[in-house]
């Protein structure tokens, strides 16, 4: 057996070494630092013991462990030694922690067509979808199947026209259902939403839309009804009440508009037998959750024709407006209010109030009176549990789910590219760049499409709303920027004719 | 007799010689005064002129006291008039701050105004 010495920061170290290294090369160099009086020995334990005990160095040697030993072994600490290998230790297992695992996005929820459980009132889930530059809620309203309005609501603090891109928007695709028998057609104004209910044998489905309903001045009728005839590319007379508005507004209408375009009835219409009230598409999809109507309900073109299709002559159509609902799914209760305290319904919060009181009585489901406080507050049209279960009462948002946002959205509005040959409208000239998109996305959510955007020098960003084939179409936009936007475009020649 | 008188003679001229003449004592007595006048002499001028450099550093020490007071006063009267300055500054700025903050809340009114009028502008756009 073998052995080196070499100091190790002050204290002797007695490294075992494999024999192979002091073969050759190596060897040889560790023999001539020794003789040279270099600051490493090279002994064997034969050689050690001779010179040590057959010798006159014995007082030496003494001498020397008696100095080690009181000293240490305190050969020179910066020998200059082949760095040897060092017996390996295993290498500490080290559990490394492995990144909580991201759960990945859902691509798909599901927005219309839900199961309801014979006990339960509450149908969908909550959803989020991640914003980013140039969205805009309408946009992603009509995506997901949803009003604009209700997403508003959803998201009080965000900006409709220009969200603030990376937060999460989110998306009320949960609903309670109103407190009415489940047949036919549902529509509660207040939700403005309509609930189709399907029976097949002994279980119930419902295919719910976002819709547009009437404005204060000319509500929509509540109450029962049923479809009276259907009309696919519907003419659309005009009423004279509607009539004598755009007149006043300068705007006035041929008596009989043809289906097409400038058809407001859209593509699909279900005639209600209550005299003048339809069920129809748009041509203003951008309208859907506003309430905008003239007492008429309205869908987007897509639900519209979904609902033309599953939907015969005859279905009964109850029209409730229930601002206040209360909904139970899996034993909690849950809440859902459209109206914000200022436009308090005293009637239907009666009514609503004492239905809390009579669930409260019940041992087996307390009411969480300071949910029901902060729901009534917030108003943000969303189901949010107030008690009856293990479920923590006030908590809206737990078990949101987060969806992969989409690469484009449904029926997002394109603008054409720019046209030499094109005619345009200077709608605007705006310092405020943010302004400037936020107009060109209202002009161009109009119905019918309107392009527009924006085109930014160095302090100013001007709007301009275009491409138009010819003066005449050019013509017809400005005229309804000005009706409808207030706007004073001006008209802008081709740059090359 | 004569030799008497010559002798009285000599005598009265050794005696007035004597008398008239200082002798080495009074010699070195009359020295040593001059030397203790000239010494005292010497001490008062030296003493004149020790007063004369100490009035004089005294002179120097009280227009450098003087001219140290005097720009401590400038100095004082400087911190004072920029402390003075700084306040007026400082005024200014918390009012300018508060002019700010007043056209950043009118902006904030109007964006807030404009947004509810594009708002309304486009619901009623919506209608048909």
């Amino acid at each position: 057996m073998r052995y080196i010495m070499t100091s190790d920061r002050g204290g002797s170290v007695r490294k075992r070494c494999p024999a192979r290294q002091y073969d050759g090369k190596l060897y040889e160099k560790m023999i001539s630092d020794f003789s040279d009086d270099n600051k490493m020995f090279f002994l064997t334990p034969g050689r050690i013991s001779a010179r040590i005990f057959a010798s006159d160095r014995r007082p030496l040697f003494f001498a020397f462990v008696l100095f080690t030993f009181l000293y240490g072994c305190a050969l020179p600490r910066n020998a200059p030694v082949e760095p040897f290998p060092a017996p390996r230790r295993p290498e500490p297992k080290i559990e490394q922690k492995k990144a909580p695992e991201e759960k990945p996005l859902e691509e798909n929820i599901e927005r219309n067509d839900f199961p309801v459980a014979k006990e339960d009132d509450v149908v969908g889930r909550l959803a989020a979808v991640r914003i980013e530059k140039g969205d805009t809620l309408p946009d992603i309203s009509r995506h997901f199947s949803l009003g604009i309005d209700a997403v508003r609501a959803a998201n009080p603090v965000m900006d409709i026209w220009a969200p603030e891109a990376g937060k999460q928007a989110v998306l009320p695709l949960s609903f309670i259902l109103p407190d009415v028998q489940r047949k036919g057609i549902v529509i509660n104004l207040a939700a403005m939403r309509l609930f189709q209910f399907k029976e097949d044998g002994n279980s119930l489905s419902v295919t719910t839309y976002p819709i547009g309903v009437g404005t204060e001045e000319r509500p929509s009728p509540t109450g029962q009804m049923y479809i009276e005839r259907k009309m696919y590319r519907p003419t659309w007379y005009v009423p004279a009440s509607i009539a004598d508005d755009h007149r006043k507004r300068g705007d006035p209408l041929p008596p009989i508009v043809p289906p097409g375009p400038m058809n407001p009835l859209g593509e699909y219409a279900l005639y209600l037998n209550k005299s003048s009230y339809l069920i129809h598409g748009t041509n203003k999809p951008y309208s859907i959750g506003l309430r905008a109507t003239n007492g008429c309900i309205r869908l987007y073109p897509e639900d519209i024709r979904k609902l033309y299709e599953s939907t015969p002559v005859k279905t009964p159509v109850l029209i409730v407006n229930q601002p206040y609902l209360i909904g139970h799914r899996d034993g909690m209760i849950y809440m859902e209010v459209h109206l914000t305290p200022a436009e308090l319904d005293a009637e239907a919060f009666d009514k609503v109030y004492a239905k809390l009181k009579y669930l409260d009585r019940k041992r087996d489901r307390r009411i969480d009176w300071k949910a029901v406080k902060r729901v009534l507050a917030e108003a943000r049209g969303i189901p949010v549990p107030i008690g009856g279960g293990q479920k923590q009462s006030g908590k809206d948002m737990a078990g949101i789910v987060e969806l992969k946002r989409p690469d484009k959205f449904y029926g997002k509005p394109e603008i054409p590219e720019w046209q030499i040959e094109g005619w345009y409208i200077l709608a605007a000239d705006l310092r405020n760049e943010k302004d400037a998109a936020k107009l060109a996305a209202v002009i161009n959510h109009q119905g019918p499409h309107i392009p527009a955007r924006v085109l930014s020098k160095t302090d100013s960003h001007r709007v301009i709303a275009g491409p138009f084939n010819n003066l005449n179409e050019a013509r017809q936009a400005a005229k309804r920027l000005k009706i409808d936007l207030e706007i004073e475009g001006i008209l802008m020649e081709p740059a090359r004719k | 007799m004569r030799k008497s008188l010559w002798a009285i003679l000599i005598m009265s001229f050794i005696a007035f010689t004597l008398a008239g003449c200082a002798t080495t004592r009074d010699l070195e007595k009359v020295q040593a005064q001059e030397k203790q006048t000239s010494a005292k002499a010497e001490q008062a001028l030296q003493a004149a002129q020790d007063a004369q450099a100490a009035a004089t550093a005294a002179k120097v020490d009280t227009a450098a006291q003087l001219e140290q007071a005097n720009a401590a006063a400038m100095k004082a009267a400087d911190a004072a008039a920029r402390a003075e300055n700084a306040l007026k500054m400082a005024e200014e700025r918390a009012k300018m701050a508060e002019e700010r903050a007043k056209m950043a809340e009118e902006k904030t009114a109007a964006a807030e105004e404009k947004a509810e009028k594009a708002d309304v502008i486009f619901r009623k756009s919506m209608k048909k």
